[in-house]
């Protein structure tokens, strides 16, 4: 018995594939790479109880915060990629490395991309200084007094975004950094600082709230959830095509078919009403991709980030 | 007129049953948490975070709430017994609470910290209810520019709190301000004495820290200097008679009481300070206001009322930019936050006419909660000073252990937990040396808030200086700041004068 035992257990370690088909048999850890309360630990524990009831296992969150969401990140490619611990992470995966140097992993190899949870475009958003309505008075307006992007810190990805439309837009502007999403548009709020650019879960409470307005999306079109807001695009503004995101991630070298087991539950997750309901009221949509996409995705705005942190001049080493 | 209606509907909110019964579950583990070191209501409400699912956002927020305010009720209880603060705004309260203790009169100072706490919670409220929308305007005009100016402002105030030699204290000041230079520079993103490691780039955890430098280091110091029997006579034959306030320390408390409650409310209206600051602030006020300041640091019933009258007040108002702007002031505040997101509820200036059941609700709830905190406590007094009874063989193993929890649980990192050794390693060395550590904490919490505001005011005023001064706002902060300096350089030179003028006399 013993010895059909080990055998067995030899197979399932050669295969791969049965390690996928028997998954998951314990307890899953979903890391979050912020402190609580905020829309990304939100959408991360509503994912993760979806996928507890689809699984049967207890799947528990663990917010592991620290340095732009790197020390969660750290953490997780250190694990054993069984499929056991995973991480939810923003866009700041691939903003976070351009500007950190020393970490202590290989943002492309030491972590494997899952699937996108959710995605909506980036919004960028005006305070109570600035006076234009429409993107094309805000370009003029800002030629008379140059503008001030407020972010949610160097290197998240409001700071990314913020330097790419500066550049592509040629707005003349300075960017001053913040602790926090909340912080940089309540200076908005208070006309210390102007623009701020987000995705659609941190920035249209306060759109819907009357406390800052919504500027521009930063795309080529318009998007679905928001059609009064200009985009970039129509603006003739060119060179735009990033968007925010929700993404799943595991530790590197994970098995293939793991990885499209993992990829097809997280799917089957976020299609339920109930989360339907999550995506809706955080104004973003369900992400649509294959585990293949989005690590090609992730790849390439990684390499964009590199190459704007290069041209900005914002790495200051 | 609404007014009235709008209280009605809070109190019919409020009591409940169901939310009367959450109300005390979260009064009752905050105050416990509270007593506890190390375990913040940080660490509390995020173990208790995944609740909210599952309950009424009003009655999950009313717990929340209860917990976060009920921590400071029951922070200042170790602070005075052990000289360990159970929170990082209860230190300055072992400034004068322990001294009090040692005199044999902790009941005293623990039944005038209820009172106090109950004074500033209540305080609080009314401000919460009546002026909301007005501060949260106010709150708003602060910028950079307002916001490092006061913090100077409150710096040079709070220098005040040094005990002994002056030197020292500027030191342990400075030093606060270089170990929070520690981490990724706010404004360029270049890594400061981080060593190469992630740990540090969000800097060091002033938890870690204070739990370090006030928890650790007493109890290494008593390890040395108290032996198992060394509880205080006085602890032993606590009875219901000695918790009573003499009718003097009721006089000297008032007035602090109501000074604090503002200073509180104020610090606490504002996003990113909160009631540690409150509480230094309050504290070197009074003994600046004092008749008898050198009393200070010796248990004086003032030093012990100010801070927990302050950090109650600004526990309650911290709730203002929270409902009020949807703005976290703390990562507590965030996670009261998420507790609406949870359920579909964004906080903003529409909250009051949006959701008056879940704001009233919840604003009504403080009062029940400050009530329930004041009944829970009086009683218990009797109970904490029994405390001081357990074998310092049991209870100093088990502080160290509720510390270690404490650091580990806020982001799972055993490097915080670290952290708190070598800074307890380190209190205890400035121990020997007679280096206060108070004025270390004061500069650790002050130092980049400083320096944060005053790099972006920077930025935002194209590097021109006078654009501090110019600002109305910050412009008075600086002018009370120069006069406030100016007044200490002269007074200190008067009694140094006098002395040589009593020696030459002898």
């Amino acid at each position: 018995m013993k010895i059909f035992a080990a055998a067995a257990l030899a197979f399932a370690a050669a295969t791969g594939t049965v390690v996928a088909q028997d998954f998951p048999n314990k307890p899953v850890t979903i890391i979050i790479p912020y402190s609580g309360g905020g829309s990304t630990d939100l959408m991360a524990r509503s994912l993760a109880t979806e996928l507890q009831e689809m699984w049967g296992q207890p799947v528990v969150v663990e917010n592991r915060a620290g340095a732009g969401s790197m020390i969660g990140t750290a953490y997780l490619s250190q694990q054993q990629p069984d499929g056991y611990t995973l991480l939810v992470n923003t866009a700041a995966h691939s903003t976070a490395p351009a500007v950190q140097k020393d970490l202590p992993f290989d943002p492309k190899n030491d972590i494997t991309p899952i699937g996108m949870v959710a995605t909506s475009p980036y919004v960028a958003v005006s305070g109570a200084n600035v006076k234009s309505e429409g993107f094309d008075q805000f370009v003029a307006e800002a030629k008379e007094r140059p503008m001030f992007f407020a972010t949610a810190g160097v290197g998240s990805s409001s700071h990314f975004s913020a330097e790419l439309l500066i550049q592509q837009a040629g707005i003349p502007a300075d960017v001053v950094h913040y602790s926090g999403g909340g912080e940089a548009q309540v200076n908005l709020m208070g006309g210390h600082a102007d623009v701020y650019i987000s995705t659609t879960a941190s920035v249209m409470p306060y759109v819907n709230n009357g406390q800052v307005k919504a500027l521009v999306v930063l795309a080529p079109e318009r998007f679905e959830l928001l059609p009064d807001v200009q985009s970039s695009g129509e603006n003739g503004v060119e060179g735009i095509e990033i968007d925010g995101w929700l993404g799943l991630f595991g530790p590197g070298g994970m098995d293939p078919a793991l990885v499209e087991k993992l990829n097809a539950d997280m799917n089957k997750a976020i299609s339920t009403d109930r989360f339907k309901k999550v995506l809706e009221e955080n104004f973003v949509v369900a992400g649509k991709t294959t585990a293949a996409e989005f690590k090609e995705q992730v790849e390439k705005e990684m390499d964009l980030w590199v190459g704007l942190a290069k041209e900005r001049n914002i790495v200051a080493q | 007129m609404d007014m009235f209606s709008n209280i009605a509907l809070g109190l019919e909110t409020a009591l409940t049953p169901i939310n009367v019964l959450y109300c005390f579950i979260g009064v009752f583990l905050g105050t416990f948490i509270g007593v506890l070191p190390g375990i913040g209501a940080l660490a509390a409400i995020s173990m208790l975070f995944p609740i909210t699912y599952h309950l009424e956002p009003t009655t999950a927020l009313i717990m929340l709430a209860g917990i976060y305010y009920g921590t400071a009720y029951g922070g200042s209880t170790a602070s005075i017994l052990l000289n360990i603060p159970g929170t990082s705004s209860s230190v300055v309260t072992c400034l004068d609470g322990y001294p009090m203790a040692q005199q044999g009169r902790a009941g005293v100072a623990l039944a005038m910290t209820a009172l106090g706490s109950f004074f500033g919670g209540v305080f609080g409220i009314l401000v919460l209810s009546l002026f909301s929308p007005l501060i949260s305007g106010y709150a708003l005009s602060f910028g950079p520019a307002e916001y490092f100016t006061l913090m100077v402002l409150g710096l040079i105030a709070a220098s005040a709190i040094t005990e002994g030699s002056a030197a020292k204290g500027l030191a342990m000041v400075v030093l606060g301000i270089l170990l929070a230079t520690v981490g990724m520079d706010p404004q360029s993103g270049t890594p400061r004495f981080t060593f190469g490691t992630l740990d540090l780039m969000d800097g060091l955890g002033l938890s870690a820290l204070a739990m370090g430098l006030f928890g650790i280091s007493e109890v290494i110091s008593s390890i040395r200097t108290k032996n198992d029997e060394a509880a205080p006579a006085s602890a032993r034959s606590v009875t219901m008679r000695s918790l009573i306030p003499s009718r003097d320390d009721i006089r000297r408390s008032w007035m602090p009481m109501l000074r604090s409650s503002t200073i509180g409310s104020f610090f606490g209206a504002l996003p990113g300070t909160g009631p540690s600051i409150a509480s230094f602030v309050s504290y070197a006020v009074e003994k600046r206001v004092s008749k008898t300041p050198q009393r200070f640091g010796k248990g004086a019933v003032e030093g012990v009322v100010a801070p927990e009258t302050a950090n109650n007040a600004a526990d309650q108002t911290a709730f203002i930019p929270t409902l009020s702007l949807g703005i976290p002031g703390s990562a507590t505040m965030a996670l009261m936050i998420g507790a609406m997101m949870v359920h579909g509820i964004h906080p903003g200036p529409k909250m009051m006419t949006d959701q008056p059941t879940l704001f009233w609700g919840l604003v009504m709830s403080f009062w029940v909660g400050n009530v329930l905190l004041i009944i829970l406590n009086l009683p218990l007094i009797g109970l904490w000073v029994r405390l001081l009874t357990v074998p310092y063989h049991l209870l100093f193993p088990a502080i160290v252990m509720f510390i270690a929890i404490g650091a580990y649980s806020v982001r799972y990192s055993a490097f915080d937990v670290l952290t708190v050794a070598g800074f307890g390693a380190l209190g205890y060395v400035m121990r020997i040396f007679a280096f206060p550590a108070a004025p270390l904490l004061l500069g650790f919490v002050l130092g980049p808030l400083i320096e944060q505001h005053f790099r972006r005011a920077m930025v935002l005023a194209r590097g021109d200086l006078m654009a501090i001064v110019e600002r109305p706002i910050s412009g008075v902060f600086v002018v009370i700041s120069v006069l406030l300096l100016g007044w200490s350089l002269w007074s200190t030179f008067r009694e140094a004068g006098k002395r040589k003028l009593l020696e030459s006399e002898n």
